[in-house]
């Protein structure tokens, strides 16, 4: 069941002038959700092109299934990743796109494909040129869905989706994989959105892993403390802060850690508030941590340093 | 190998694309050159240029076949191997289809005295002077020619973008130039015209061949380390 699938060992992925991918180690294991996070440009379609072999590490190891999938048909077979800017032949229409990867996915099924055509309202019989926005991410998250290739990618896979549509994806994800179980990697950015369909969190910033771990260890990871600025500050003296914002004499401090049930107990008594925070708080806020000295709103200066001082 | 044949089975799934376009274009470029020629009060042989607008139609396949089928293919996470072999084999299959109708052509337009009207279309003094292999041979490698230099310079667009396309097209121009330089330079052009006297439409289908393999290996290569 935790059969490792992905495995990327120091991978380095060098353009002109930066680092898309900067020394990236990940595995992966069989038959789960996984959510790919991270900013625009962070590195996370150039991650999910160089474990399929369609670009190429500058140096580094990228296993799947146990071999670099690199003109590896055994490995590719088992393999689907359209991406988001994915381009089709000219005077292709989605339903020649769908019988193209029925000839290559030999557990592709072409009723699924025709349900969720339907459910999208995608014309099948247009070209493919001429689909908007959200109709051409139709087209590509229905070959990753009814492909059911043991390892899928969805790249921005809602883009131009209206909140139905969206919906619509989430749900019959959810529902295929509950039938046929398969490793999924959701790459997104709307993170609140996917928060609860993912089993383990993966989050890259500029190249770089900063996040990797189950959803249910981050969910209560951090916490949000709120009250006076001066309880606060004493409750939370010597703690990993990731965010801090004052208003007034009042301040609200996100901490990079779990509170224990006697600390919460105290925090209560002091008159503090504890809320939870969202997954997408928490990658913002642990994003922003990571670019130095940013995360704070404006009127705060005057904390600036004792940030930094407990960060550090 | 199956992955291959399922490529070249892709690539026919617009079935305009590698069969229907070719033939409408030719079949056009017949009517239209038929008609010029019965327009044409002249009661001895006429021969037009029109069957070569199929092989025009061939460069602009090799260069999509690259440019759009090749992303796509990726996306099918189909190796690049794969890909190459699956239509490069599925266009000389094409080609052969091609060939054999511009040789059934020619036979009917020899047969009916250029349709009745002394036009030749498939027959192209010099090209089809020979005997029927020489022809086909001529043919198919014309048309492989086309769609492996489109494939070729696709390739390179591909791997190099633009200017690696400007570089190869300046490049060859120069060393095209370069070479007439020095042919000029040495006297030498006596014996070029020689050389080329010399050749059969057979023997320059060779020399295309070699071309053509050539150019092929080249574009393999090339795509080897292509993304999409």
């Amino acid at each position: 069941m935790n059969d490792t699938i992905v495995e990327a060992r120091n991978l380095i992925k060098h353009y002109k002038d930066l680092n898309a991918l900067d020394n990236v180690n990940l595995s992966l294991s069989a038959n789960r959700i996984y959510g790919l996070l991270g900013r625009n440009g962070a590195g996370k379609t150039t991650l999910m092109s160089v474990l399929t072999a369609q670009a190429f590490a500058t140096s580094g190891e990228a296993l799947v299934f146990g071999a670099n999938a690199y003109e590896n048909d055994a490995v590719l077979s088992r393999i689907c990743f359209i991406r988001e800017s994915q381009k089709y032949p000219d005077d292709f229409q989605p339903r020649h796109a769908f019988r193209s990867a029925a000839l290559f996915y030999k557990n592709w099924d072409q009723g699924l494909a025709d349900r969720l055509a339907a459910d999208f309202q995608l014309p099948v019989k247009r070209r493919i040129k001429k689909l908007s926005r959200g109709q051409l991410s139709a087209v590509g998250v229905i070959i990753g869905l009814a492909s059911r290739a043991e390892l899928t990618f969805f790249d921005e896979p809602y883009l131009g989706l209206d909140a139905v549509a969206r919906q619509l994806f989430y749900d019959r994800l959810v529902e295929d994989y509950a039938e046929h179980p398969r490793t999924i990697i959701l790459s997104s950015h709307l993170i609140d959105e996917v928060a609860n369909l993912l089993e383990h969190v993966v989050v890259i910033d500029r190249g770089r892993i900063i996040m990797d771990a189950d959803a249910e260890e981050i969910r209560g990871s951090a916490v949000t403390v709120s009250g006076s600025a001066e309880k606060v500050d004493a409750f939370l003296a010597g703690r990993k802060i990731l965010h801090r914002e004052t208003l007034g004499s009042l301040a609200s401090v996100t901490v990079d850690e779990s509170l224990g049930s006697r600390e919460r107990a105290e925090a209560q008594e002091l008159g503090l508030e504890l809320s939870p925070v969202s997954l997408q708080q928490l990658v913002v806020r642990k994003t922003m941590a990571g670019a130095g000295g940013a995360g704070h709103t404006a009127g705060t200066g005057d904390f600036s340093d004792d940030t930094l001082e407990a960060r550090r | 190998m199956s992955r291959t044949v399922a490529v070249a089975r892709m690539q026919l799934i617009n079935k305009w694309t590698y069969i229907g376009w070719p033939l409408t274009i030719l079949l056009a470029s017949f009517l239209m050159s038929l008609a010029i020629f019965a327009l044409i009060p002249v009661q001895e042989g006429k021969y037009g240029g029109g069957s070569q607008a199929p092989m025009w139609y061939f460069l602009v396949l090799g260069i999509q076949s690259m440019t759009l089928v090749f992303p796509f293919s990726q996306g099918l996470s189909i190796s690049r191997r794969a890909f190459y072999l699956g239509t490069l084999s599925l266009f000389s299959l094409i080609a052969v289809g091609m060939t054999g109708l511009y040789l059934l052509g020619g036979v009917i337009e020899k047969a009916t005295n250029g349709w009745g009207v002394y036009g030749y279309f498939f027959s192209i003094p010099w090209v089809t002077d020979g005997p029927w292999y020489s022809t086909a041979a001529f043919f198919f490698v014309v048309m492989m020619f086309m769609f492996i230099i489109g494939f070729w310079f696709a390739t390179i667009f591909k791997r190099w973008g633009t200017s690696g396309t400007l570089v190869s097209t300046l490049g060859s121009a120069v060393v095209l130039i370069g070479l007439a330089a020095l042919t000029t330079l040495l006297e030498w052009w006596g014996y070029v015209g020689a050389w080329f006297a010399q050749q059969t439409p057979l023997s320059i289908s060779g020399w295309a061949a070699l071309l053509c393999v050539v150019l092929a290996a080249g574009s393999y290569s090339t795509l080897r380390r292509a993304t999409p």
